[in-house]
């Protein structure tokens, strides 16, 4: 049956309508978990918010076994899922500089967006930056575009290039969750409380 | 204190380790699950309802049409073996046996959005083994010639007079077959009916006579 718009069970043209939808969703929830606070994010490199980094994990792993549960029973086909591209060494120096920028503002895209529209100034000042860094981006094109072509390795996923059954991934993925979850947990009993 | 607060408060403690227990039995219930051999392609209802179908067949008039109107849409696929293409085929056809349907290489040619592909044998069998092949692997796009090449010969090469009592639209397709078969090179066109010797009827231009006497 799904993935539902690829299979023309949901008209094409209602796609922008549900991404719309989603996210407006997407961003209560950010806002009303209070992850439009920069001190949310900045308390994963500090160590005494782990909030975040549960979240997304558990986000992870919760859509992986629901899609490998749906696929098991037909409902979705995992093989038609889009899968991103894969370039390695681009997504190495990106990842480093939005991992920098992640801790200098405290906020990631969508927060940042977020806590833009409930009015918080350091969001807009990050808001300028992600515009000033795209035109940067745009400008300096010629000059980044071998690394940013360079090592592509098509659209893979973790299961194909280590040659594993996906479930057992699944599996092994959410003891290292529970394990994350329960170190994490430690190391924020341990560093000095922050309050706000 | 209560029971119910006991209860409420054994909760709390435990809801992490239950919901991580949760995760984690989730997790290895699709590891124990028995696997089973996924049909790959789409579902056989639907394979038998395009089965039934005759919406996969074009005619020969349809194709001949198209190839002399130099359709870039269409893209012709002999299924026949190769000596047989080799003898003879349709213009600009692409050779793929019908054993060689499912290779990697003519994936390229059926597997795709841009052409109208027209499959076609001697007679439809294979065209159709083909097409039903294809269709199960949910390739779209593709078509079966009716009749194939044997209908080709008997109607556009080698088309058959209409009777006289014949409907006039029975006319202009054999008219147009045969224009159809001229086009391929190996229509008989000099059918056409002996066309007498016009008669030519010479005119003489009478002289103009210049105007005698005088009044």
């Amino acid at each position: 049956m799904g993935p539902l718009i690829p299979n023309g069970v949901i008209p094409p043209e209602w796609n922008f309508v549900i991404a719309i939808l989603i996210g407006i969703v997407f961003g209560f929830s950010l806002e009303a978990s209070g992850f439009s606070s920069s001190r949310k994010i900045a308390g994963v490199f500090y160590g005494y918010d782990f909030a975040v980094l549960k979240v997304f994990f558990t986000a992870a792993l919760v859509a992986m076994i629901g899609v490998y549960y749906m696929d098991y029973l037909e409902l979705v086909n995992v093989e038609e899922l889009f899968v991103l591209p894969t370039y390695t060494w681009s997504a190495i120096v990106g990842g480093i500089f939005m991992g920098f920028g992640f801790v200098v503002a405290g906020f990631c895209p969508g927060t940042t967006l977020c806590a833009a529209a409930i009015g918080k100034i350091d969001a807009m000042a990050t808001m300028v930056g992600i515009f000033i860094g795209i035109f940067m981006f745009s400008e300096l094109y010629d000059f980044i575009e071998p690394l940013f072509d360079s090592s592509y390795l098509g659209r893979i996923t973790i299961t194909d290039s280590l040659n594993i059954s996906p479930y057992w991934f699944i599996f092994l993925f959410a003891i290292l969750a529970v394990i994350t979850f329960y170190v994490v947990d430690v190391i924020r009993k341990r560093v000095k409380k922050v309050f706000y | 204190m209560s029971k119910t607060y006991k209860v409420k408060k054994v909760i709390v403690k435990t809801e992490y380790k239950v919901l991580a227990a949760l995760l984690i039995i989730l997790a290895g219930g699709l590891v124990l699950l028995p696997k089973y051999e996924k049909n790959s392609g789409i579902k056989p209802e639907i394979f038998l309802k395009n089965v039934i179908s005759t919406e996969r067949y074009v005619t020969t008039d349809l194709i001949a049409d198209k190839i002399i109107k130099q359709d870039p849409n269409l893209l012709l696929i002999d299924v026949r073996k190769k000596e047989d293409y080799d003898s003879f085929s349709l213009p600009n056809a692409v050779n793929i046996p019908l054993a060689e349907v499912l290779s990697s290489d003519s994936e390229a040619y059926l597997n795709q959005d841009a052409f109208d592909v027209v499959l076609f044998s001697n007679d439809q069998c294979y065209a159709d083994q083909a097409w039903k092949l294809c269709n199960r692997l949910g390739y779209k796009h593709l078509y079966v010639l009716k009749g194939g090449l044997n209908e080709w010969f008997s109607t556009i090469i080698n088309p058959k007079e209409p009777k006289v009592t014949d409907s006039e639209l029975a006319f202009k397709q054999y008219n147009f077959r045969k224009a159809a078969a001229m086009y391929f090179g190996v229509g008989n066109a000099t059918t056409t009916t002996k066309v007498k010797p016009k008669k030519v009827i010479k005119l003489t231009k009478k002289k103009k006579k210049v105007a005698e006497g005088g009044c």
